[in-house]
């Protein structure tokens, strides 16, 4: 309850200094192997953005959004496993990549995950990997 | 507006925007259903003014274990919005006397201010936001733009550098807005058209209802000290 307190604090003296500056911003990729010690190699982006959403998907989503709410969970995830690595957020990336995949994948049941972080060094942008998760065996993950 | 009158518009629009959040989480894992859905019951309950307060006790207790389930908020700045809404709410409902609920319920409301003119603050003081490089980069890097064609804003400087200052300016003038009551309603105005483009261009629709909800308390402590 204590650490609830402690969480809850930053709502009650907010800091309210929304992206005062654009720090780098992480990309969830996946990979899925056959067996523990394959190498991932078929990384693939954890829920790519579309190429365009329409004015009405746009609107309909200020009453109903909850992928995308999601999606910006799984960044904060990304971010937190990034600066102060802890299984919960390691756990959270595992149960919502597992409950995204298609149930019959007996061919390859382990997943693994890494966090690419893209910033801007001048006007190019570099891609870094600051993270990447152990595999993890699919039906150990929790997706109900 | 009375103090009570306030307070229980800010409570029913409070929550409707958790029941809102609360329903997108009814497709989610089990734990989130249970703890989203006994949160909507409480929503249901303070906008029928049932039992008051204890409806507004409960969300707060509640509120503490979904920090604790997801070791945080789960939508950053729009949560904790809502959670000093909430909290505010309820100690002011608690308050043994009209002073404190005044006090406590006034906090929400130089907070809203804050959270605008912070905001431009720290955006003005930093030269990527002044040169627009900034807003730049959050369309062409971030995790925010919604679609990948919204990506392309980033190559118009020009118009990203006067949306930048535009925003900076609109965030640092708000605190001017208490000065007169038209000038608060056209400032609280400009700011919803604000959350509401930022719902539209990086899906934050949370901070659109939870600012929106919380609208009154600025308004009744307008009222209170001009």
């Amino acid at each position: 309850m204590l650490n609830a307190f402690r969480l809850l604090l930053p709502a009650l003296i907010p800091s309210w200094n929304f992206f005062d500056v654009i720090a780098p911003s992480p990309r969830v990729e996946y990979a899925l192997t056959s067996a523990k010690d394959a190498a991932p190699a078929d990384w693939r982006e954890f829920r790519p953005r579309p190429e365009r959403v329409s004015v009405p998907a746009l609107l309909t989503r200020l009453f109903w959004n909850p992928r995308w709410n999601q999606t910006l969970f799984v960044v904060s995830c990304a971010e937190r496993l990034a600066d102060n690595p802890t299984d919960h957020s390691q756990d959270e990336l595992f149960r919502r990549i597992a409950a995204d995949l298609s149930p019959d994948l007996d061919a390859a049941p382990w997943l693994s995950f890494r966090l690419v972080f893209l910033s801007r060094q001048g006007e190019v942008i570099e891609r870094e990997v600051l993270f990447q998760s152990a595999p993890r065996p699919l039906q150990d993950i929790d997706v109900r | 507006m009375t103090l009570e009158a306030a307070a229980r518009l800010t409570e029913i629009l409070l929550a409707l925007a958790l029941i809102q959040q609360g329903l997108e989480h009814l497709r989610g894992f089990r734990e989130e259903r249970l703890l989203f859905g006994a949160r909507t019951i409480l929503c249901v309950l303070l906008i029928l003014g049932v039992a008051s307060p204890w409806p507004l006790v409960g969300l707060a207790g509640l509120s503490l274990l979904i920090l604790h389930r997801f070791q945080g908020p789960y939508n950053g700045g729009s949560d904790r919005m809502g959670l000093l809404a909430l909290w505010c709410l309820t100690l002011s409902r608690l308050a043994p006397v009209p002073q404190w609920k005044e006090l406590a319920f006034g906090y929400l409301g130089v907070q809203l201010v804050l959270s605008y003119f912070i905001s431009g603050g720290v955006k003005i003081l930093n030269p990527d936001w002044r040169s627009g490089r900034a807003l730049r980069d959050v369309f062409r890097f971030s995790a925010y733009p919604v679609s990948e064609a919204l990506r392309g804003w980033a190559d118009r400087p020009r118009v990203l550098r006067a949306m930048s200052w535009a925003v900076i300016l609109f965030e640092l003038a708000f605190p001017l807005t208490l000065l007169s009551r038209p000038a608060l309603i056209a400032g609280l105005a400009v700011a919803a058209l604000f959350h509401l483009a930022n719902a539209c261009l990086f899906g934050l629709n949370r901070f659109f209802w939870t600012w929106l909800a919380v609208y009154p308390a600025i308004l009744w402590l307008q009222a209170r000290l001009f």
